[in-house]
């Protein structure tokens, strides 16, 4: 653990505030409140990948005892607006991906729920389907914009003679796999509706898991009709987001629709794990089409990064693939873009480093490839493109020191004892090292408010912001405490509830950079007021200060990951024996629940690298693995020894707090670290990830001989 | 989740367990231990209108001596396998298999029979049964007969045991100071083998007068590799031996393609459990 100067409380450990009420059990979730006569939701899903309801049934299920109510396109409240096609929920008859809702079942039990829901008979007009990402471009759609705004392709320079002329050329194609969020909390939500005495005086009180309580109202508010002051949505714990709970899902809608017709009674619903491989967001499959030209000392002249990937024909997401290969390395000639496929599939959304993690899989790899045709160290490679400025904005970095990672890491790791492809033999097994760069944009969101108030002597701390398990809890606790000039014990912190003042999302890594500003300006504010020693009940509030300085930068995060893979000769098996991550993150507010998130992170990518993959069944569109017996997410036998630690580099150009966002860049860089290492183990470079053994062991075969017991692979 | 709703029926008789089976109601399914028909159940994968637990039937679990071979009842658990000591003189290999299955919980309530007439192509057990030559002993209406192990799986999850029968004992010969084996290859721990190899094999000096070896998900059933025991049988015990006589492991197989791995991935993986399964066995 890197030991950082004792500037004030934060920066010390401290136990997690929240930690021992999730212990005991007593920290309620969403699904666990207490609600009076609660009735339960369960779903009717298509099953068809695209099409019409012709003919749906519901008698049986409505003669069946303990039933509540029955919701079809046929009897569902209609909503005020049904632009965004995720959220028009039983509004019509089409079906446009396999699982969606075409209807529910409210019932007293959630077993009588489900029961009922399969009484229900329902007859489609199927039309035929494509759910399969194609691997050309023909005919896909250039989106207008990538996900968070960036343009969908950009170019520099004369790209196409830079490849033409280079010295040493990589021209691969890297591919990912689609990946399904699993937090380990389902999403949940429980939906009261109070309908009033008429007139647009109705009102919503869901209890949801969600990673921001203030976009679930601000998102759900037009859909459903009301205005945002008339939904209240609380979410004090959220066992585990990725990304998949940063937006309200159809699921919201379908509860909200629910509890209209259960004349005031709660609407329970929580998805079960199969649900959540349809319903609530998933990683696009990806193919990228790499192409780095360099000269004969490895400096790059070009960079080419060209991504197929899909989205769903009713609501367009772009995942962002190649915006990290915009800014990461230099070259004068540069070309990105991204092509869509819409097909009949579920949505896709947010999984934990959209756009830089399958990306810098892709790019990173091709990067160790390059290393190798420029007959360098790949950290040398990476060290002789460094670039001074970003060469996408041409802005200065407000802080990069990619470099010192590396050259941490590599003296911590033992990097000096890689040897060539398939030189290091442990027993049957062939070891090597890899490793990667990593990034991550360091995101300020403004637009949230914070208060503080002075209650029977302790300074209480509100804003409508969560903790989805990655320590919200406890760092923004911290951060009010330094600021006021107390013990962390003196302080209360509120959050998880739109009564609260207005937050921002937790995503993007831009919880503690947004949140923790925000509420340093608000203690400002009531030091200013009301001084060291206020009076019971004062209160003061601010917005998310502006940074004047930040739009001269470009503000990224850096880390440098590495990894070593043993790799089974017979067998193709791969175990990790070890990772190392070392960041270049800026301020660190708690050390251990910094550590969780970013080991957390590179246990994710290590995840990608190896084993999760879902599976699509092209007849039907469905996932067929879709569960944890044939999902794999590593369990701890798959981790071993495991470290993160973090140069002491604070950030003020980035934001006035110094940090920059710890909860995705873990992922980033960790798959191609694990593939690079794969391939430095086994001399088998497999580029379509996971990297499973089926594949080094067919890949092998194709570019080796070599039987089982001659022991190579 | 809980199952659809049934009836249940709990026969303290085979005669009563047998009417049962044969009456009118529209789906039966036999409850042995429940490890693979109550998760089926439960994903309402299934819905039987009657389910007939055989957990009250006497005499139905249990090793005894039968000569030359040791009669082991249906409803004998995978644990009571792995510490029975019968099984451990003259079939060590059963042994061996079932300390593999899934984890101890489902062990202590899996029945052999079980395992046996659910006949999952990943499943353990009958790999072994084919290895060891075991006989089936099915009761039906017309009373006991005789079936062989290697007539015995029919086809996926299908065996010789008709819906109006049940499987009351598996009759193993006596494997007396034979050597086995049984290298499994899985994901995780408890999950179901993407392929499986038994081996068993009888020594002598040092050479190889008998060797049986059974595959597990290398086709819609259990089959015995026998490419492998033709080539090895009269052979020495020895690495390299075997490592050849192991590379026709996946001879004349077409195995499954699935998530955890193509079909030339399971013919490689055949090869290279079968020579770890043979050389473990052989103690070479």
């Amino acid at each position: 653990m890197t030991d950082l100067p004792a500037s004030g409380i934060h920066g010390h450990p401290h136990r997690r505030i929240d930690g021992r009420a999730k212990v005991l059990g007593t920290a309620t979730y969403a699904f666990e409140q207490d609600v009076d006569a609660a009735t339960y939701l369960y779903p009717l899903q298509a099953t068809i990948a695209r099409g019409r309801v012709r003919r749906i049934d519901t008698s049986a299920a409505e003669a069946l005892d303990g039933v509540v109510a029955v919701l079809t396109h046929l009897n569902a409240p209609r909503l005020a607006d049904t632009d965004d096609k995720e959220y028009a929920v039983c509004q019509s008859d089409e079906v446009a991906f396999r699982g969606q809702f075409i209807g529910a079942v409210v019932a007293e039990t959630q077993e009588v729920a489900r029961h009922a829901a399969s009484l229900v008979s329902v007859e489609y007009d199927e039309q035929p389907h494509q759910v399969v990402l194609p691997d050309d471009d023909k005919g896909l759609d250039d989106p207008d914009e990538v996900n968070a705004g960036y343009p969908s392709d950009t170019a520099q320079g004369d790209v196409g003679a830079a490849l033409a002329d280079a010295e040493r050329l990589v021209d691969e194609t890297y591919s990912t796999p689609m990946e399904h969020n699993n937090p380990m909390e389902p999403h949940t939500s429980v939906a009261i509706w109070s309908a009033g005495s008429g007139d647009g005086d109705a009102s919503l009180l869901l209890y949801d898991s969600t990673q921001g309580v203030h976009s679930v109202r601000r998102t759900l508010a037009p859909v459903l009709g009301l205005k945002p002051e008339r939904i209240r949505v609380v979410s004090p714990y959220v066992g585990g987001g990725f990304g998949s709970k940063g937006l309200p899902h159809a699921h919201n809608v379908l509860v909200a629709l629910a509890a209209q017709l259960t004349g005031g009674r709660p609407v329970k619903f929580a998805l079960t794990r199969q649900q959540m491989f349809t319903l609530v967001g998933y990683r696009t499959p990806t193919i990228q089409r790499i192409r780095l030209a360099a000269d004969g000392d490895g400096r790059l002249t070009g960079i080419c990064h060209d991504v197929i990937e899909q989205t769903s024909r009713i609501k367009e997401f772009a995942e962002q693939t190649a915006t990290a290969t915009r800014m990461m390395y230099a070259a004068p000639n540069r070309r990105t873009s991204h092509r869509l496929a819409r097909l009949d599939v579920p949505i896709p959304s947010w999984m934990r480093a959209p756009g830089e993690a399958p990306g810098m899989a892709g790019l990173e790899m091709a990067m160790d490839e390059l290393a190798e045709r420029c007959s360098l160290d790949p950290i040398e490679l990476r060290v002789r493109n460094e670039p001074d400025i970003d060469p996408d904005s041409g802005k200065r970095w407000s802080g990069r020191h990619l470099v010192e990672c590396f050259r941490t890491g590599a003296e911590r790791f033992g990097w000096a004892d890689r040897g060539e492809p398939g030189a290091r033999r442990d027993g049957d097994w062939l070891v090597g090292l890899g490793v990667a760069s990593s990034t991550y944009p360091a995101f300020t969101m403004r637009g949230s408010t914070a208060e503080i108030a002075y209650v029977d002597g302790r300074y209480v701390v509100r804003i409508g912001a969560s903790d989805i398990g990655t320590g919200t809890w406890t760092t923004l606790s911290q951060i009010a405490a330094e600021a006021l000039g107390v013990e962390v014990e003196g302080v209360r912190l509120e959050l998880g509830d739109t009564d609260l003042p207005m937050a921002t999302v937790e995503g993007g890594s831009s919880g503690m950079a947004s949140w923790g500003s925000t509420v340093v300006a608000a203690v400002d504010a009531f030091r200013d007021r009301h001084g060291k020693d206020p009076e019971e009940g004062a209160t003061a509030r601010a917005e998310t200060p502006e940074h004047a300085d930040r739009k001269k930068y470009a503000t990224h995060s850096f880390g440098a990951i590495f990894a070593e893979a043993a790799v089974h000769a017979d067998t193709g098996e791969v175990r990790v024996r070890r990772m190392l991550g070392v960041f270049d993150v800026g301020r660190i507010v708690n050390p251990p629940t910094a550590r969780s998130q970013l080991v957390g992170g590179m246990i994710f990518g290590l995840s990608m690298a190896l084993f999760e993959h879902s599976v699509m069944d092209a007849r039907t569109g469905h996932v067929v693995n879709h569960d944890f017996a044939e999902y794999h997410i590593p369990v701890n036998a798959d981790i071993a020894d495991l470290d993160a630690i973090w140069l002491d580099h604070e950030d003020t150009n980035a934001n006035s707090l110094g940090a920059k966002g710890i909860g995705e860049i873990g992922t980033v860089g960790s798959p191609a670290a694990v593939a690079n290492a794969v391939y430095n183990a086994s001399g088998v470079r497999i580029r379509d990830l996971p990297i499973t053994p089926d594949k080094l062991i067919a890949q092998s075969g194709s570019t080796k001989t070599g039987s089982p017991q001659s022991g190579h692979m | 989740m809980i199952p659809a709703a049934f009836d249940y029926l709990a026969p303290t008789s085979i005669e009563e367990a047998l009417a049962a089976l044969s009456s009118d109601a529209d789906e039966v399914k036999v409850l042995a231990g429940g490890q693979s028909l109550i998760p089926v159940l439960r994903l309402r994968l299934a819905a039987p209108t009657l389910v007939v637990d055989l957990g009250r039937l006497p005499d139905l679990a249990g090793v005894r001596d039968d000569g030359g071979a040791i009669l082991i009842g249906a409803m004998t658990t995978h644990d009571e396998l792995t510490r029975e000591p019968l099984v451990s003189e003259h079939a060590t290999l059963l042994a061996k298999v079932a300390q593999t299955v899934a984890d101890p919980q489902v062990r202590h309530r899996g029945t052999f029979g079980g395992a046996l007439v659910h006949a999952d192509p990943a499943g353990d057990f009958p790999a072994a049964a084919l290895a060891l030559d075991a006989e089936m002993t099915i009761v039906g209406p017309s009373g006991p007969r005789t079936v062989p192990a290697a007539e015995f799986f029919t086809d996926l999850f299908t065996t010789a045991v008709s819906e109006d029968e049940i499987l009351t004992a598996v009759r193993v010969p006596k494997h007396t100071g034979w050597g086995s084996h049984y290298e499994k290859f899985h994901r995780s721990a408890q999950m179901w083998s993407i392929v499986g190899v038994a081996a068993t094999v009888r020594l002598d000096g040092g050479t190889v007068v008998e060797v049986k070896v059974g595959l597990t998900n290398m086709a819609s059933t259990a089959i015995r590799a026998a490419a492998v025991e033709q080539q090895l049988v009269g052979q020495p015990a020895a690495p390299e031996v075997i490592a050849s006589a192991a590379e026709r492991a996946a001879d004349g197989t077409s195995p499954p393609t699935d998530v955890n791995g193509d079909a030339d991935y399971r013919q490689h993986l055949a090869k290279v459990l079968t020579r770890r399964a043979l050389i473990t066995a052989c103690g070479c």
